[in-house]
């Protein structure tokens, strides 16, 4: 029964609440924004109980922030002072809030729970780092700390439990870019005035340019390079290689995963790397301690899986941007390797079931279609899938990053684990949907029919040659098999290229004539968003 | 005198859980942080990096 002082708050206050404002033509999510900054008047208003709700989480993620500051307080101001990524660090909360605009009810607690668990993860990751970065002084854990290409998965790390795999590139360029749109075009400038073609993928130039930017944090005695997910990144890798200068083991997953013949290859890579790393830092590799963590990777694996089922239904709390990055950021950061997010995942599969049982359809049962992204989508845009769904009710139920090695990992057989591990590490980020054979792009259409989706969205990285190939093919394929189809485009890390608003555009103009449809909030159809983070 | 004693602490404790609710609950309301980050720390920042001499080269 509600509370009548919550309900008397609740009927005044409905004014301000941007989804009531969209519904009745008097605003919408946009109103409470200052032009071209993406700074808010004031938070979204959702009623007194998903106010509070998101009040909590914000607190929460304060605190860790203060925890990390707490814990490192002089190595992370000199983090601040000397890395210029470190900076767009304080754009977090406000890419939080972008993010869950207009969640309610179960979805909102469950994003929250989701990005609750990255940001304290990536807290203390940041502070570890700062802490022992040579550059700044180092720490006790600075040759502990083993510097490895985020694409490679680090499960396997864990069997040498006195090393901390840390991605390189994470915290200078990847998750950055999340936050700040326009943090890697400086990195990308640097690297193209030293002669990088502007046409390549701008991922793999920004790491290419914080390499020469010589801002890298500095850690480890050896570190783990990869040609993956593809050609682009085995050019950063030796960019990055060589001005790093460590010595490194480049971890050459089989391009051609899907062949047979690719698995003992990629086998033999993983067992090589092990040799490397227990000889650079004389450490021997603990089986033992790498079951322990295989089995919170399985556990997690597991919970995804059953997360699947209620994703294939409109009962599904989990959604859009709340399910992508958290899967993204547990699988390629994280990889079973902290007790957090398996506590997570636990707590997250209790409400998706209970939401499911009471037939609870999110965001107010507006959903119109549903989606599945075909990926990477472009980082600068992390808040697209909350944008197409307030705007045009697509709700985008599943992307194919989420679908990344799902196998799982034998708990007691070396020699399996490690064939198991290779599988795994194969279908990494960006990689089992986009290399390794035409099936692999093709199989998007099952996905979206498994799925019951009736949309699919490619989002059309315009540098990346690989993609462009298909692009007429997949098109038509889209018309033979039914599905709406929407090609994206992005320059993955170069919001100059593509704007947020010319994707936007691709979506709006694809939605009012082809489909003719009318959008769910007019205040978000156009709007400039350029000097927002 | 126990009670008496618990019964203040507990006022004191709620006094101070209210303002602090109040603070950081308009602190997040009107998206003070933000505001503050966005229009005066960042751009501190910014000039501090777009000063700094970095070494940049390939090798």
């Amino acid at each position: 029964m509600k509370n009548p002082i919550v309900e008397l708050i609740d009927s005044k206050l409905q004014k301000f609440d941007p989804i009531w404002q969209a519904e009745n033509g008097v605003g919408g999510q946009r109103s409470r924004y200052y032009d071209k900054t993406g700074v808010a008047k004031y938070r979204e208003w959702r009623g007194v109980h998903d106010t509070m709700v998101d009040y909590g989480a914000w607190l929460k993620n304060v605190l860790s922030m203060v925890q990390m500051v707490g814990s490192a307080p002089v190595a992370c101001l000199k983090g601040f002072w000397e890395y210029r990524w470190m900076g767009s660090y304080l754009g977090t909360f406000m890419f939080i809030d972008r993010l869950f605009e207009g969640f309610r009810g179960d979805e909102l607690k469950v994003a929250h729970l989701n990005m609750h668990a990255i940001v304290q993860s990536l807290t203390k990751k940041i502070a570890l780092v700062l802490a022992n970065d040579k550059r700044l002084g180092g720490g006790p854990l600075s040759d502990k700390i083993v510097p490895m290409d985020e694409v490679l998965p680090p499960l396997f790390m864990a069997g040498f439990p006195d090393l901390i795999p840390i991605p390189l590139q994470t915290l200078p360029e990847f998750i950055i870019c999340d936050v700040d749109q326009h943090i890697e075009p400086y990195y990308i400038d640097v690297a193209e005035s030293f002669g990088l073609p502007a046409d390549v993928c701008s991922r793999c130039a920004a790491e290419t340019g914080v390499a020469m930017d010589d801002a890298f944090p500095i850690f480890g005695k050896a570190m783990i390079s990869t040609n993956m997910p593809c050609n682009a990144s085995e050019a950063t890798s030796m960019f990055q290689r060589r001005r790093i200068a460590l010595p490194d083991f480049p971890a050459t997953m089989a391009m051609i995963h899907n062949e047979p013949g690719a698995h003992p290859y990629s086998a033999q890579v993983l067992k090589d790397c092990i040799a490397f790393i227990e000889k650079e830092y004389g450490v021997e590799y603990n089986w033992d301690a790498l079951f322990a963590r295989a089995k919170h990777m399985n556990e997690q694996n597991q919970i995804e899986l059953e997360k699947w089922d209620y994703m294939k239904t409109p009962y599904c709390s989990l959604c859009g941007i709340a399910e992508t990055l958290y899967r993204l950021y547990a699988w390629a950061s994280v990889n079973g390797q902290e007790d957090y997010f398996t506590k997570t995942d636990r707590k997250v599969i209790k409400i998706m079931r209970k939401s499911y049982e009471k037939k609870y359809e999110p965001f107010g049962g507006k959903t119109r279609h549903r989606a599945f992204l075909w990926g990477p989508s472009a980082v600068y845009y992390t808040d697209f899938p909350t944008w197409i769904q307030n705007c045009w009710g697509i709700n985008i139920v599943l992307n194919m990053d989420s679908t990344m090695g799902h196998n799982m990992i034998s708990t007691d057989d070396p020699e399996q684990a490690i064939q198991d591990l290779a599988l795994f590490s194969e279908k990494g980020v960006m990689r089992h949907h986009a290399v390794g054979g035409w099936d692999n792009v093709n199989a998007i259409w099952e996905w979206a029919k498994n799925f019951n989706c009736d949309m699919v969205l490619f989002n059309d990285n315009i540098a990346c040659k690989g993609m462009l190939g298909v692009h007429a093919v997949m098109e038509e394929q889209a018309r033979e098999l039914g599905f709406y189809f929407i090609f994206i485009e992005h320059d993955l890390e170069d919001c100059r290229t593509v704007s947020r608003q010319d994707m936007r555009n691709c979506v709006n103009q694809y939605m009012s004539v082809v489909l003719n449809e009318k959008p769910l909030d007019p205040t978000i159809v156009e709007f400039d968003d350029s000097q927002a983070y | 005198m126990n009670m008496k004693l618990v019964a203040k602490i507990l006022g004191k404790v709620s006094l101070f859980g209210f303002i602090g609710f109040v603070a950081t609950f308009t602190l997040y309301m009107f998206n003070l942080e933000n505001k503050l980050i966005y229009y005066v720390i960042r751009p501190l920042l910014n000039k501090h990096y777009d000063a700094q001499v970095r070494d940049k080269r390939i090798v």
